[in-house]
């Protein structure tokens, strides 16, 4: 059997008194396209952080591509690439020198780095200002720019923290033509995300994560199926379900999912009555 | 400026306003670092009063000098100095620091006169107007003792001349704005304030050095300056009260007059700005896509440097980089040169010639010891100008030993480069530094630079401060690295001291070399075992790292 892409056993992390991620197993099988979904403050962020090697769990453990990353640090590091919550950017290069010197750092040799630098800032649409510092970028931009550096070397897994966060339809559809061939090409990627329409496009697999703890995990028709049964055996016959519901005949959206999961859907009447 | 009326929600707005900044400043002081401001505030606010009644008190007698003597038309002499601090200080300030943002403003729903009066009033409780308000009641107070009669036309003539400045002020910022809400702009107008304040430390030198006669010159043209003087805002208050001392009213009330109009102008041209801003004028720096294709250049391959891997040369380009693009860091690398001439041409205080022209042997080891210091900033904070970019370090493949190390050579670099252009300048200032005296530097510099590294790379991991290379001021380092970095200092010149005075008493220069270049092993060898601990202690570190440096 092929090693996992991403395995968690236990994974734990703890701020003081606070639990943000609370004996999490994940399993993310290479090829897949995996969404991390979860509410404000569930700990996608921490979780993300803690597989890419910026922040220590406090408890369990994590393999990438069957190496542990306590012991393989640098050699998992060589196979993935990353766009974290701040992007990792040096503001004060341009967009070619950031590429180039991203490229090197990941052992690219000076010619190879310099051509796929350009190669991507032709993709990204970003090589009309050769000479404008990335400081200078709009998010849109910058966005474009850290998916560019997070994949020059090739990666084989890719982790992506809201990476559609901020940006235009046109620069999204750039992001996901870029994440689509990436996946055509055997890679598999991990991305948080808010944009749960873009999820439900993009994602072959999804895990949901609330208040710390993985809830769900599998693939959008094994949670359709999971919550359909659910609330088929919880209610009474006749009786409809809390939250949004699909239309008759039509299957249930990640939305809805979601939001069953979660338990996030707001009753009717609590309405703020001074609101036009 | 017409339909400049509150209404009543305004008065709410402006509450409002008042409300938010009082509950920032509390929120502020939720944290350690917050108090520690609280602190220095009030120190410098201390500081600021004792100059404010300094100043208010000595403005005060020579107005009362001036009027006592009949002599009234001289208070000029004490309005242009207050006039051009008013004005040029926040300016100054201004430059250094980020700008207030009016689209912030622009998203509730302020009328324009409110708009107007917000953008007035915001930051006119600054020190220049503190400080400008002060002095001016001390001259009022001044002119009133000396003549009690014009007292009241005093005040009101002040008064008018204080708010004069505060318009200005806000107008010379409002058109200043402009290209300070740009990066490049705002780098380029830094250097520039940095370059003036340091061509006045070469007035005093100058004046001594070369002038002993033409006074006459000096006369001619002040005399030819007068007339001109008297048109101007601080010339037209002068003569207001002057005039009304010598009992010539009309011409009192003329120059009164005229003062107001000054006023109406400055109101003109500073309602032309805010009304640009109120409708929604874009300052952004963002980039706007180019529709040429002719812009596109190929992209050139990063430095090959001999003998070093891929990520060290990629490091040290990248760190080149940054520097070369910091106009502030590009500034301090000419300091030390210009400390050099400042010593060679200011005499000391007995008005014999100055130290090191006394002793230009020492110009060598003093230029290139100054050099060293300067460099501390980027040496004690090696990741501060990264911000966000430190993520990238921990996702990358790389070791930390690698980066600091490529960090350390580019410094090692700059302190090289610095080092030959103060041997330069101290030849051509000074004379050629014997060279023995150049080799016992080179080897004590050497040692001092490994030290400082090994030191500063521990501080640059565990207490990194976000910096930006393209602000002047403002940017302190953590306190830690602060008086971590003055005990280094203290200890490095304490040894060398000792090295030289054992070189001095046995007569012999070289022992200095050798004996610097023995602590220059000792210190390679600490500095070794740093770099040997650095993934440790950046993994240790690393979530005060991301947050303190990746922080908006």
């Amino acid at each position: 059997m092929p090693a996992l892409a991403i395995s968690t056993e236990h994974l734990t992390r703890r701020f003081g008194g606070l639990v943000a991620v609370e004996d999490v197993n994940l399993r993310v099988v290479p090829g897949q396209f995996f969404g991390f979904l979860g509410p404000n403050g569930a700990g996608k962020s921490t979780t993300i952080k803690m597989l890419t090697g910026l922040l220590a769990p406090s408890a369990g453990r994590i393999e990438i591509l069957g190496l542990t990353l306590a012991g393989n640090s640098a050699s998992i590091k060589r196979q993935i690439g990353v766009v974290p919550e701040g992007m990792a950017l040096f503001g004060r290069l341009t967009g070619a020198e950031y590429l180039n010197f991203v490229g090197r750092m990941y052992g690219l040799d000076r010619e190879t780095a310099a051509k796929r630098a350009g190669e991507l800032l032709e993709f990204m649409q970003l090589s009309d200002q050769p000479k404008a510092l990335v400081t200078d970028y709009s998010h849109g931009m910058q966005k474009k720019l850290a998916l560019a550096a997070a994949v020059i070397h090739g990666p084989k897994i890719l982790f992506l923290d809201e990476p559609f966060e901020g940006v235009d339809a046109i620069a999204s559809g750039t992001l996901k033509a870029m994440l689509q061939r990436m996946i055509a090409h055997g890679a598999t990627i991990f991305l948080t995300s808010h944009v749960l329409e873009i999820v439900e496009r993009l994602c072959s697999h999804v895990a949901i994560i609330h208040r710390g703890k993985l809830v769900a995990q599998g693939s959008l028709e094994e949670l359709r199926a999971g919550v359909e049964a659910q609330t088929a055996a919880a209610l009474p016959a006749g009786a409809a379900p809390d939250g949004p519901s699909p239309q008759a005949g039509e299957k249930l959206t990640l939305e809805q999912i979601f939001l069953r999961i979660v338990g996030g859907a707001r009753p009717v009447e609590q309405e703020l009555s001074w609101l036009g | 400026m017409a339909g400049l009326n509150i209404s009543p929600g305004s008065r709410g707005q402006f509450a409002a306003m008042a409300l938010v900044r009082w509950q920032l400043f509390v929120n502020s002081l939720r944290t350690i670092s917050g108090r520690m401001e609280l602190v220095s505030r009030v120190i410098i606010g201390l500081t600021f009063a004792f100059a404010g009644f300094g100043g208010a008190f000595g403005l005060g007698t020579a107005a009362w000098f001036f009027v006592s003597h009949n002599n009234a038309e001289w208070l000029a002499v004490l309005l242009w100095p207050v006039f051009v601090f008013w004005q040029f200080f926040p300016v100054l300030a201004t430059a250094f620091t980020d700008n207030f943002d009016s689209s912030n403003l622009l998203r509730f729903p302020l009328g324009y006169p409110t708009f107007f009066l917000i953008r007035i009033a915001y930051g006119s409780l600054d020190p220049a107007t503190a400080l400008g308000s002060f002095w001016l009641a001390g001259i009022a107070l001044g002119i009133g003792y000396a003549d009690s009669r014009i007292f009241l036309w005093a005040v009101l003539v002040l008064m008018v001349f204080g708010i004069l400045n505060i318009l200005i002020g806000r107008m010379i910022f409002a058109w200043v704005e402009r290209w300070l809400a740009r990066r490049r702009t705002r780098e380029i107008l830094g250097i520039i304030f940095l370059l003036i304040i340091v061509s006045f430390q070469f007035v005093g030198p100058l004046a001594s050095h070369f002038g002993h006669g033409s006074r006459a010159a000096i006369a001619r043209a002040v005399s030819e300056w007068l007339p001109v003087e008297r048109l101007l805002p601080p010339g037209l208050a002068a003569a207001a009260i002057s005039r009304a001392a010598q009992d010539e009213f009309a011409f009192a009330l003329g120059a009164f007059l005229l003062l107001l109009a000054y006023g109406n102008a400055i109101l003109f041209l500073l309602n032309l700005r805010l009304r640009a801003q109120y409708h929604g004028e874009n300052l952004s720096e963002a980039v706007a896509p180019s529709s040429s294709a002719g812009e596109k250049t190929a992209i050139q391959p990063g430095w090959r440097l001999p003998g070093l891997s891929a990520p060290v040369s990629a490091i040290f380009e990248k760190e080149f980089r940054y520097l070369s693009r910091s106009g502030p860091m590009l500034f301090t690398m000419i300091m030390p040169v210009v400390i050099l001439v400042l010593f060679r041409l200011t005499p000391s205080s007995s008005g014999n010639e100055g130290f090191l022209v006394r002793a230009p042997d020492l110009a060598f080891p003093v230029g290139a010891a100054y050099s060293l210091l300067i460099l501390t900033n980027l040496v004690y904070n090696n990741f501060g100008a990264d911000a966000s970019g430190i993520q990238f370090y921990f996702v990358s493949p790389v070791r930390f030993r690698q980066i600091l190390l490529a960090k350390n050579l580019a410094h090692a670099c700059v302190l090289a480069l610095e080092t030959v252009l103060v041997w330069l300048a101290v030849c051509l200032v000074f004379r050629p530094p014997a060279p023995g005296v150049v080799l016992a530097s080179l080897a004590g510099l050497f040692f001092a630079l490994v030290v400082n590294l090994s030191v500063g790379d521990l501080l640059s991991l565990s207490a990194p401060k976000k910096i930006d290379y393209g602000t002047f001021g403002r940017q302190r380092a953590s306190n830690t690295t602060v008086f971590a970095s003055f005990g280094v200092q203290i200890a490095i010149f304490g040894l060398g001291a000792l090295v030289l005075l054992t070189a001095r008493h046995y007569g012999k220069f070289w022992l200095a070399t050798a004996l610097f270049l023995a602590l220059s092993a000792a210190a390679l060898a600490a500095y070794a075992l740093v770099l040997n601990r650095a993934d440790q202690l950046a993994l240790a570190r690393r979530e005060t790292l991301i947050s303190e440096l990746a922080r908006a």
